[in-house]
């Protein structure tokens, strides 16, 4: 080995290639995106509670683009959204849960779509380089790991 | 020659711990900042014994060189 980096992860990206990320990552939580915004009225929450995605950037959506997934697994929900400063904004909402259950299940949704999104991102960009993924795995504790060769 | 790698961990809330395997000099550091442009914010940069030693085998050779002219 002649060098060992830790960098952390910067989300800057437009709303498409965060949807993406979104979609790819809640499933492994038994999140599913519910059809359209507009069921909200139907999720009668107790609890609520908002989590800032730190380090995050999201570009201004292009006209008509909406900028909001909403995901829901048994009683609870995860509105995606990006704030007035353009950060990426998660609120939990659930039936039964209390505000620290629901700001842990965020903080984990958080984890999977930044790593999602940082995957996303790697791979892409080493490939645009020519540069060749030549092993990858996943450990038991979800860390994802890539062997590159050829540059 | 051993093969030149570049080994990358994705942690499970997305922080990336990036080795360079084989790869001589400082052309690792260029890997190392490609990532970093590519990730984020660099939380730590390590150089360990291979990059010196290839360095120092360098700076031999150019004192032998040196010294013979």
């Amino acid at each position: 080995m002649s060098t060992v980096v830790i960098l952390a992860p910067i989300v800057i990206a437009n709303w498409p290639v965060i949807a993406a990320a979104v979609g790819a990552a809640v499933g492994t939580l038994g999140f599913a995106m519910t059809r359209t915004a507009g069921s909200t009225a139907e999720h009668a929450a107790t609890t609520r509670e908002e989590l800032e995605v730190e380090n995050s950037e999201i570009l201004p959506a292009m006209a008509g683009e909406e900028e909001r997934i909403v995901v829901e697994r048994e009683g609870v929900r995860a509105i995606f959204t990006r704030d007035a400063r353009g950060a990426l904004r998660v609120c939990m909402e659930g039936t039964g849960q209390s505000r620290s259950e629901l700001r842990r299940l965020g903080q984990e949704l958080i984890d999977r779509v930044t790593q999602q999104y940082v995957y996303h991102r790697v791979v892409t960009e080493l490939k645009a380089r020519n540069m060749t993924i030549v092993d990858e795995e996943v450990a038991e504790d979800r860390t994802v790991k890539i062997r590159v060769r050829g540059w | 020659m051993a093969k030149e790698e570049l080994e990358i961990e994705i942690g499970p809330s997305g922080k990336v711990t990036a080795r360079t395997i084989g790869v001589k000099g400082p052309r690792c550091l260029e890997l190392a900042d490609l990532l970093a442009r590519i990730v984020g914010r660099e939380e730590s940069r390590t150089l360990t014994n291979e990059y010196y030693e290839t360095e120092q085998h360098v700076q031999d050779a150019t004192q032998v060189r040196q010294r013979r002219n």
